[in-house]
């Protein structure tokens, strides 16, 4: 037995004393960060080394001290937290470390038994589950966004009722016009006034620019990193292009992901040409299936060419109006609205990267992604690039068919 | 026509233009057309909606941003219909939200009166809004409510027809659509605020709990697949479980099934508020019939409760004539003529269609009822017959105060031993007999039918001992019965009643796993029609 499964199995077995599964839940990550910090792979550049101890390091933060945490999920405006040094929780990320500690089935199981449907998204199971049982202590504040996902606002709805922890629901509307700025703006101000009066301590405004205008920095550094992601063979395993996330996503704006993306773009220069054949991948990777690990992690057949949720906005935010100009960013955000919006962002990133195909995963109780597979399969056959879309969960693996999508990934591979 | 689905889609609007609205109620059983254009793992309510649009070449159709699915299949269906518009919908209320929604009302108008090219004229709206203004009834009557994602209209009609209460629709399909307008100087705003102030269903940020009243004398909670929006207020509800509350699962295009109608049918029964007719016999003999998908079984009883003759027999192709037949055998046995019969009852699967019943009640009431008379302390029966499985709890007094029967496959049912025997080559018989010992403790993985069927095979080619297969699939069965039971909390004495009982490698196997001994009744085939003869005597 190896140590991770000598790991689950006490986690598993002390389930019903949620306090020791914290604690063990804390060790498991603190091991995972001086692992990463000791064992340096060498395969890994510099970067995407720093990026993973960062994310590691930012859940483990905001575990430790839930009194000055905030529960949020992967689109929500965490430049509030930032500016205010409070620290934010995703559901998506927190989900996918306990699929790696291989508990999220019996999370899952937990969320299910109390009512939850077993046609949700596991991200929310996994996450219920774990509040459920306690193993997550209750934060200080919630906030979600109603937008790209059904899940978000029930699930926050339920847990901050549960809790009695404050929620602050933002509601995006899906099309751009002046009137729904002016609606996403003045309830970005009443969450900074929430957060002000739960945290007992003041938005400072200069920061929060400050926070957009790294913002702004990290956004051109993104692109320059597109402008090689052609050409180069970079991304290692799977995992990383989901850690990104961390950095495109909550943790943007803070000064570690800005010198995370300075190393990036440094790294991808000096990274080898682009050799064997590239996969551009539609939303999420499936970073524990099978399958796509021995295909994808450290391979010099397949490479990862990107994934579009890291660039579901790429323009300036507003730095003189910051609540204004996060109001825009979330409207325009290329996930919500129409699907034109995602389908025009796809064509642009692929017409830079030029992928020799595209997965679509469709992780299960997805709706948003799997209602545009075949939308998105037209764009592919436009463009003259093979697709591939196939199903399962990117958190509970007992939804994989492996053998089924073993072979359909295979001939999709060979027929490169 | 205009096909809408959401009850905040400005209906009148489209009725002020002269158009006629029709909300889409799609009852599809296959997804031929929808699953070329869209993702098979979506909701299947969304998948009926498009399926109905493509298969009826529907032309106009108006959506809301309500949810992923919805907002997916405008998406594709947007070339696909000559007329398509997507009315963004705000998730909160106040002026802000208001405008936002007017704006998106103007827009929808614009974009019709573009397509049509047809004027719109704010009289009509005012006087369809004048039209449907409040009338305040003020009805204290007892009442139901039914909660969750939509459901559909006839299952909506059956429960308001087969119930004594007042049937409250707090789902997508129940809003009433009264005005209340008072600002007539700026109709279209007042408009957009009024239907912001519907009913919030789930989708909406603001607080439900609101809606549920106390007095309600059940809930009836509905959840489609792949739906996301509504198990969570179930999970909350189930925590307080302080009102009766029955959870129906569906993929909307089956709501109507029999299955969930017995489910409905059942609860209504135990919750006091099922429609009864009068009885007024009391003398004579009484008989319940339980025609069930394997067997159809008929009680004989007299008006002292005793038992004067019972039939069982297999239920032929037709099950009407198989409840005429076992009818017969049990006049037969008892030395009775039709005549003499006072009342019958029907139950189970086939009860609908038995003619020569006074009354049907359902085969959960029935059992219940059964179980209670043949032993009073029994508080669950577990109840396994050929092709389903329930658990029945029962209150002191003998009411079935909850049930779970078990999903629409043969899993844990006495069809998945039959199949069983055939695979092992031996009959059903045989496979009953006791099974203590065994040499090596197997364990049988899949619940399914087929795929514990193709394990079994792999058993018996790595030449396990027949005996310890036996014990494997007894296992199996008894623990989806006590998944069942775990669903609903244990509480004995257990009775466990339907031809599996008869099985006593079965008994052994859920008595372990229980840690308690189960009653099982003289002839455990037969307390359904029991059930049915006892209510049949008493009339309740
Ligand atoms: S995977 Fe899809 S359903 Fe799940 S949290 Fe992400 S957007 Fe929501
Ligand atoms: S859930 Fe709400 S928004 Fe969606 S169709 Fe029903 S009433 Fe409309
Ligand atoms: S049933 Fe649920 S998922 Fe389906 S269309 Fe209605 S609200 Fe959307």
């Amino acid at each position: 037995m190896d140590t991770v499964k000598i790991y689950t199995n006490i986690i598993k077995d002390n389930m019903n004393r949620p306090e020791k599964v914290n604690k063990l839940i804390n060790f498991g990550l603190t091991a995972a960060y001086y692992y990463v910090s000791f064992f340096k792979d060498k395969r890994i550049p510099k970067s995407l080394h720093y990026l993973n101890k960062y994310s590691i390091k930012s859940i483990k933060d905001s575990l430790a001290n839930p009194q000055n945490s905030a529960w949020v999920n992967l689109f929500a405006p965490s430049e509030f937290l930032i500016a205010m040094d409070i620290k934010p929780l995703f559901i998506e990320a927190y989900s996918s470390f306990m699929s790696g500690f291989f508990i999220e089935d019996y999370l899952i199981d937990t969320a299910e038994s109390r009512g939850m449907s077993n046609t949700l998204c596991s991200y929310h199971k996994t996450f219920i589950g774990a509040s459920e049982l306690n193993i997550l202590k209750k934060p200080k504040f919630m906030m979600t966004t109603s937008m790209i996902c059904d899940a978000n606002i029930p699930t926050f709805k339920y847990l901050s009722k549960k809790h009695g922890v404050p929620l602050y629901i933002i509601d995006i509307p899906y099309k751009y016009s002046k009137d729904s700025v002016v609606y996403v703006k003045k309830q970005l101000l009443e969450v900074a006034e929430k957060l002000e009066e739960v945290f007992n301590r003041k938005l400072d405004i200069d920061k929060l620019r400050e926070v957009v205008k790294t913002e702004n920095k990290i956004r051109a550094l993104m692109k320059e990193y597109l402008n090689y992601a052609g050409e180069k063979r970079f991304i290692p395993t799977m995992t990383f292009e989901m850690y990104m996330l961390f950095a495109s996503h909550v943790f943007i704006g803070s000064k570690e992901v800005l010198h995370f993306y300075e190393m990036l773009v440094e790294d991808i220069k000096r990274a080898p040409e682009r050799s064997g054949k590239s996969i551009f991948f539609i939303h999420l990777l499936p970073i524990f299936e099978k399958n796509f690990k021995d295909y994808f992690n450290f391979s010099d057949k397949f490479h990862i060419a990107g994934s579009d949720l890291n660039y579901d906005f790429v323009d300036e935010i507003d730095e003189n109006d910051p609540f204004k100009g996060i109001a825009e960013k979330l409207i325009l955000n290329s996930f919500n609205g129409e699907i034109n919006r995602k389908v025009a962002r796809i064509k642009e990133l692929i017409e830079k990267i030029k992928p020799d195909g595209i997965i679509q995963f469709c992780h299960l109780g997805c709706k948003q992604s799997m209602g545009g597979t075949f939308i998105i399969k037209n764009l592919a056959s436009e463009v003259g690039i093979p697709f591939l879309y196939l199903d399962g969960d990117c958190v509970d693996k007992r939804n994989n068919q492996e053998g089924q999508n073993r072979t359909r990934l295979e001939a999709f591979l060979e027929m490169l | 026509m205009i096909g809408y689905v959401c009850k905040y889609t400005p209906v009148e609007i489209i009725e002020a233009f002269g158009e006629k609205p029709v909300r889409l109620d799609p009852g599809y059983k296959s997804y031929e057309h929808a699953e070329a254009l869209i993702h098979s793992n979506m909701c299947s309510f969304a998948k009926g909606v498009l399926e109905n649009i493509i298969e009826n070449n529907i032309e106009e159709v108006v959506l809301t941003a309500c949810c992923d699915s919805i907002k997916r299949l405008y998406d594709v269906l947007k070339d696909k219909v000559k007329f398509i518009h997507l009315l963004d919908l705000p998730r909160k209320k106040g002026p802000l939200a208001i405008d936002l929604f007017y704006n998106e009302i103007i827009e929808f108008i614009e974009a019709y009166q573009a397509f049509k090219n047809k004027n719109f004229a704010e009289e009509n709206l005012l006087k369809i809004l004048e039209s449907k203004s409040f009338n305040k009834d003020k009805q204290s009557t007892e009442s139901i409510a039914i909660l969750g994602a939509r459901l559909k209209d006839d299952v909506i009609e059956k429960i308001t027809n087969s119930c004594t209460a007042k049937v409250i629709n707090f789902t997508c399909t129940g809003e009433q659509r009264v005005f209340n307008i008072e600002a007539k100087d700026n109709l279209l705003k007042s408009y957009a605020e009024s239907l912001l102030n519907f009913t919030p269903c789930m989708r909406m940020a603001e607080d439900r709990s609101k809606l549920i009243n106390k007095e309600f004398k059940g809930i009836i909670y509905n959840t489609i697949k792949f739906c996301d929006f509504y198990s969570y207020e179930y999970a909350e509800l189930k925590s307080k479980a302080d009102l009766p509350l029955l959870k129906v699962e569906t993929d909307y295009n089956d709501s109507n099934s029999g299955q969930i109608l017995t489910r409905i049918d059942a609860f209504l029964e135990s919750t006091g508020i099922k429609k009864m007719e009068k009885q007024k016999t009391k003398k004579g003999y009484f008989v319940g019939v339980d025609s069930g998908s394997t067997s159809t079984n008929v009680v004989i009883i007299d008006e002292n409760k005793d038992i004067i003759s019972y039939s069982i027999i297999p239920t032929g192709p037709k099950a009407l004539e198989s409840a005429f037949k076992a009818f017969e055998i049990a006049l037969k046995n008892a030395g009775l003529q039709e005549r003499d019969i006072t009342s019958i009852v029907a139950t189970g699967y086939g009860r609908v269609s038995i003619p020569f019943a006074d009354r049907i009640v359902t085969e959960i009431t029935c059992h219940g009822k059964g179980a209670f008379f043949v032993d009073n302390a029994i508080r669950t029966v577990i109840d396994i017959g050929g092709q389903d499985s329930k658990v029945i709890r029962l209150d002191d007094s003998g009411n079935v105060i909850d049930f779970v029967m078990n999903d629409k496959c043969s899993a844990g049912t006495g069809r998945f031993l039959e199949v069983m025997a055939r695979t092992l080559g031996i009959s059903i018989e045989e496979m009953a007999k006791v099974q203590r010992e065994v040499k090596e403790n197997i364990t049988i993985t899949s619940m399914c039918t087929v795929f514990a069927e193709s394990e079994v095979i792999s058993l018996i080619a790595q030449n396990k001992d027949q005996r310890d297969i036996i014990h494997a699939l007894n296992k199996s069965i008894a623990s989806k019965a006590i998944s069942l039971v775990d669903r609903i909390g244990r509480k004995g004495k257990y009775m466990m009643t339907g031809g599996v009982a008869k099985n006593q490698g079965v008994v052994y196997a859920i008595e372990s796993r229980l840690g308690e001994k189960l009653i099982i009744p003289f002839e455990p085939q037969i307390i359904g029609a029991l059930g049915a003869a006892l209510i049949s005597l008493e009339g309740k």
